[in-house]
């Protein structure tokens, strides 16, 4: 709507200055531009999305690799499918993996593809807190938080069409620019409503999988109870609230929903059986 | 992955975690809001966490032992992280180091802040991700043998 408004401005301006001589001013021209800079943001479509999550998940991949465990990852894809799936968006393409990390942090990639991190993984006691976790990431891709972040932020580094042109060659230079934005935004993180919002989203999904809906503010104590000042924690804590804030924030608006699935299964066992392999 | 296996058992098996009361809490004999209250529980009252159970923590504390709501605590007692944790952590990551010897591009690459912004593309990894994920019959029959049943719940507004 910015779009159009300043484009009902310029129409205004130009044609009160029109009377008065104003040469040389394409109006024709000025509108495709403002017509491009607005559809380019609209029309990031699914099929994009996907692709732009591809190469961002190989680039945080090129940080950290998959932990050499294919029992782990293939748990792993089994508990996040299966939560993927009591979802509005079941069918994309999800894809799970552990990155090798002593850091303690989990990633959402637009287009179904989410990364825990080995540190986080080690401290988590049961599947039911892995759903939590992975709920929430599961909830930021549903949001499409880090899309709309990329999509922002790209049309302020990339000037005019250049987010089309991204987005149409997959080969150019604009598209490399485009994926290092992206890929860099996981350094600065998102906005703090959407990091409560996905741990409110993050709750449901867990216990719309049958799972505890205790799992994530499970997780967050734990996190809590770390020393702040641990490196392993530096970006976690850096780009989410705190984890005090996180826990009051879904102890004010979830309590209901925590307490009505706080008996469903944790399912301890099953979880240590599996990272034991 | 033993040494893995090791870490997840502690916090299972700790007997206490330092944690202290954030709100007025009562004490309660179970882990349920209608079971007897043993005591009120003022804030700021340190207290030793022993177990959770849904949104209940056991704990103890001086006016005794019983279970109190999960989100009336902090973990962590006052200022002090959980003992060894972060130790424990680097121990498991030098053994790592010594046993696989696929830690030694440690400082090139790794999930810090910098090291993100700089990362490189590896579609090899990418390749491998993709061959893990799991169909959603794959992902339905895991859970139920884990006795998974999905529920309808609405998304809060």
């Amino acid at each position: 709507m910015k779009a159009l408004a300043l484009l009902a401005m310029l129409v205004a301006a130009t044609s009160a200055q029109a009377q008065f001589r104003m040469p040389n001013i394409d109006i024709n021209k000025m509108v495709d531009t403002v017509k491009n800079v607005g559809k380019a943001v609209k029309d990031i479509d699914e099929p994009e999305e996907i692709a732009i999550g591809k190469d961002v998940a190989s680039r945080l991949l090129g940080a950290a690799p998959l932990v050499a465990n294919p029992g782990l990852q293939r748990y792993v894809n089994n508990v996040g499918r299966w939560l993927a799936v009591q979802t509005e968006r079941p069918d994309l393409p999800w894809q799970f993996g552990v990155l090798d990390s002593p850091n303690v942090n989990a990633f959402a990639v637009p287009g179904g593809t989410i990364f825990v991190t080995r540190g986080l993984v080690e401290r988590m006691r049961s599947e039911a807190e892995l759903a939590g976790v992975l709920g929430h990431e599961i909830g930021h891709v549903l949001r499409k938080h880090h899309l709309k972040a990329i999509q922002k932020g790209a049309q302020s580094a990339l000037a005019g069409d250049a987010l089309g042109h991204a987005l149409r060659d997959r080969a150019g230079p604009a598209r490399d620019k485009l994926i290092a934005f992206g890929t860099e935004m996981y350094s600065r993180g998102l906005d703090k409503s959407d990091e409560l919002e996905a741990d409110r989203l993050g709750v449901v999904i867990a216990a719309r999988g049958g799972y505890d809906a205790y799992g994530l503010p499970s997780v967050l104590q734990t996190l809590q109870a770390m020393n702040a000042q641990d490196s392993a924690l530096a970006l976690m804590f850096k780009t989410h609230p705190a984890p005090a804030e996180r826990l009051d924030s879904l102890s004010e608006k979830m309590q209901p929903v925590l307490d009505a699935y706080s008996g469903q299964p944790q399912l301890a066992e099953r979880f240590v059986r599996q990272i034991r392999k | 992955m033993r040494i893995l296996s090791l870490l997840l058992l502690v916090p299972l098996l700790a007997a206490a975690e330092p944690a202290t009361v954030i709100r007025p809490a009562e004490l309660k004999q179970e882990p349920a809001s209608d079971a007897a209250t043993l005591a009120t529980l003022p804030e700021n009252t340190a207290v030793d966490a022993l177990e959770r159970k849904g949104g209940w923590t056991r704990v103890k504390a001086g006016a005794g032992e019983g279970w109190v709501r999960m989100l009336s605590l902090r973990l962590g007692g006052a200022a002090t992280a959980k003992p060894g944790a972060s130790g424990l952590t680097q121990a498991f990551n030098v053994a790592r180091t010594g046993t696989s010897g696929t830690q030694t591009t440690t400082g090139v690459r790794g999930l810090d802040a910098d090291q993100i912004a700089n990362a490189q593309p590896n579609p090899a990894e990418l390749a491998k991700l993709e061959k893990f994920a799991a169909n959603r019959d794959a992902a339905a029959s895991f859970a139920t043998e884990g006795k998974l049943s999905a529920t309808s719940v609405a998304y809060p507004k």
